[in-house]
């Protein structure tokens, strides 16, 4: 039984992976950008559903973004450095600070720690805007295309980020960091009690989660060519890491990648129908899955639609 | 019959330990100790301070003022996680297993974080299930703990703290809310854990429990200590009975014994 279980979700897999690196040969120009937008969602979100683990919600995700975004773009302005390279150094920027911020913050809990995040990302735009001559001001940074503009590259890129973040979250699944993060996010003074440090996990758990918004903010800055404050530090980017792994199905892998999925479809489908209906949509989105699925989609599925498949008599 | 100079190693000493909220002295300069395998009940009305002294010495709480030493070593003032490394485990008064996790994975995750050094997810889980049969929950590893009953749940709480290989173990009216044959079950249970090498410190509120199974009892009446001793001499003490009947009197507790 236990083979026949593996083989069931190994062959979906494998055709998965497969579809997902014949893609580029398989579509136009367009639909690999969708695709590569989409992919860096589906990195956001999954990195926010990391902290989300410990119980923590975060409204600042911009602001790793941000800082992802932007230490790689002037990075190469200032001092030519490759852009993956880039990448990787507004990744660990984009650590460095959430360790900061981190210890400063998560031990507050709930609500506290969320407003914390938007004054963090908010005060950023600020900063930004007040420094012109460091950071550009609010006449942003731009770059020259990503890899000369060849978008099957960026694809194969951004789509190995991705298998990063699943690697790490698969991993994080497997150790006891998945008990130490439950825990926590279960009731903070029992954990306490039995030997957790809160802060300690909590924090470990924001900076991996910052690692890959980071990197996910310094693919967006090469790949898009231009970043403003406005648009990298803007609370929709933080929203949009969360409602995305809400709607999929919190603390679980496929989740916030289901989620981004059918969000950027329908954004897509709105954005094209009529103008600012993505921004509804989010709204209604949310309100609707917290209302009617606190689960979400993989919770809706568990829950409602697999039982009904399972009693049925002669099964 | 006072046992003033404790014949066996003590484990925890407190110290004129003083707690206040506001205004309320919740524990008001309270010492007394548990001596190593010994079992000491804290006994005392409603809102004696007994659970408080319980978040003092896990560290929920810290202290205004006095010490609390297990083992010769101050804990006053360190954080829960740390104080539980050091070895001390307890349960909750109302039953907080993580409803989430399976009965074995809420003691997996006491025996994965709760001790020095650390031991490997394998072994952990060794363990967890051999306390889960200890504390008789063998059959409901995979359950979870919204579908256990009242006393079940009580044993994740047990089998969870006892998970952290505590030298102290604090039991927080493990006992109340139980039928008269559960209660029977879950006196053997500590008396097992006793004939292991277990030092165990118990708020109990059941009498039967408190006379059967303690060495020593402290009673607490208003964030003090008003009585120490073993638990028959204890019982005649006349603050104790004030402190009991006086309670009787106002209508707003049940009589203890």
């Amino acid at each position: 039984m236990g083979s026949s279980i593996r083989w069931k979700t190994t062959l979906p897999l494998a055709i998965l992976c497969a579809f997902l690196l014949l893609f580029p040969k398989l579509v136009g120009s367009y639909f690999l950008h969708l695709a590569v937008s989409g992919i860096l969602a589906m990195i956001l979100a999954s990195s926010w559903d990391i902290l989300a683990r410990t119980g923590q919600v975060s409204v600042g995700q911009a602001g790793l973004f941000g800082i992802g975004a932007y230490s790689s773009a002037l990075l190469y302005q200032r001092y030519a450095l490759p852009p993956v390279l880039g990448m990787l150094a507004g990744a660990l920027i984009a650590t460095f600070v959430s360790i900061f911020l981190g210890y400063l913050t998560l031990r507050l809990r709930g609500i506290y720690f969320s407003i914390t995040t938007i004054a963090f990302a908010e005060a950023l735009t600020v900063i930004w805007l007040m420094t012109p001559d460091i950071t550009g001001g609010a006449m942003g940074v731009s770059t020259p295309p990503l890899f000369g503009g060849d978008r099957e590259k960026a694809y194969y890129l951004i789509l190995a980020i991705l298998a990063a973040v699943v690697a790490v979250v698969w991993l994080i699944e497997q150790s006891r960091l998945n008990f130490a993060f439950t825990a926590i996010r279960e009731n903070e003074d029992v954990a306490n009690v039995l030997g957790i440090n809160p802060t300690k996990y909590k924090v470990l758990a924001f900076m991996i989660s910052a690692f890959f918004t980071g990197f996910a903010g310094g693919f967006y800055s090469h790949y898009n060519t231009y970043i403003i404050p406005y648009e990298v530090f803007n609370l929709g980017v933080s929203i949009a890491c969360l409602v995305m792994p809400i709607f999929g199905g919190l603390y679980t892998i496929a989740g916030p990648i289901l989620g981004t999925v059918l969000i950027k479809a329908i954004e897509e489908y709105l954005r094209v129908t009529f103008s600012y209906g993505h921004q509804i949509a989010y709204g209604l989105i949310l309100v609707l899955v917290v209302l009617f699925m606190p689960e979400g989609l993989l919770g809706l599925w568990r829950g409602k639609i697999l039982p009904l498949f399972r009693s049925r008599p002669g099964r | 019959m006072r046992k003033d100079a404790p014949a066996k190693m003590t484990l925890l000493q407190v110290d004129r330990l003083t707690k206040h909220f506001g205004g309320l002295a919740a524990v008001h300069d309270v010492s007394f100790h548990v001596g190593e395998r010994e079992i000491v009940s804290l006994i005392g009305p409603n809102g004696a301070g007994k659970t408080t002294i319980f978040n003092l010495v896990s560290g929920v709480y810290r202290p205004n003022s006095g010490d609390i030493r297990l083992g010769g070593e101050s804990i006053a003032g360190l954080r829960p996680f740390d104080i539980c490394r050091k070895g001390v485990g307890r349960t909750f008064q109302i039953m907080q297993p993580f409803p989430k996790m399976t009965v074995l994975e809420n003691v997996v995750t006491g025996a994965l974080f709760g001790r020095k050094p650390k031991v490997s997810m394998k072994t952990a889980e060794g363990e967890a299930v051999e306390l889960c049969r200890l504390v008789g929950l063998g059959d409901k590893l995979k359950a979870f703990p919204k579908n256990l009953t009242v006393p079940d749940q009580k044993r994740i709480e047990i089998a969870r703290a006892l998970a952290v290989r505590p030298k102290l173990l604090l039991l927080d009216e493990v006992m109340s809310g139980l039928t008269p044959t559960e209660t029977d079950e879950a006196i053997r249970l500590v008396l097992k854990l006793r004939e292991t090498g277990a030092t165990i410190l118990l708020i109990e509120h059941v009498m039967k429990v408190v006379m059967g199974i303690s060495d020593r009892v402290v009673v607490l009446h208003h964030g003090e200590k008003i009585s120490e001793g073993p638990p028959f001499l204890v019982v005649d003490d006349p603050k104790v009975i004030e402190a009991y009947l006086g309670k009787m009197v106002d209508g707003e507790d049940e009589p203890a014994c």
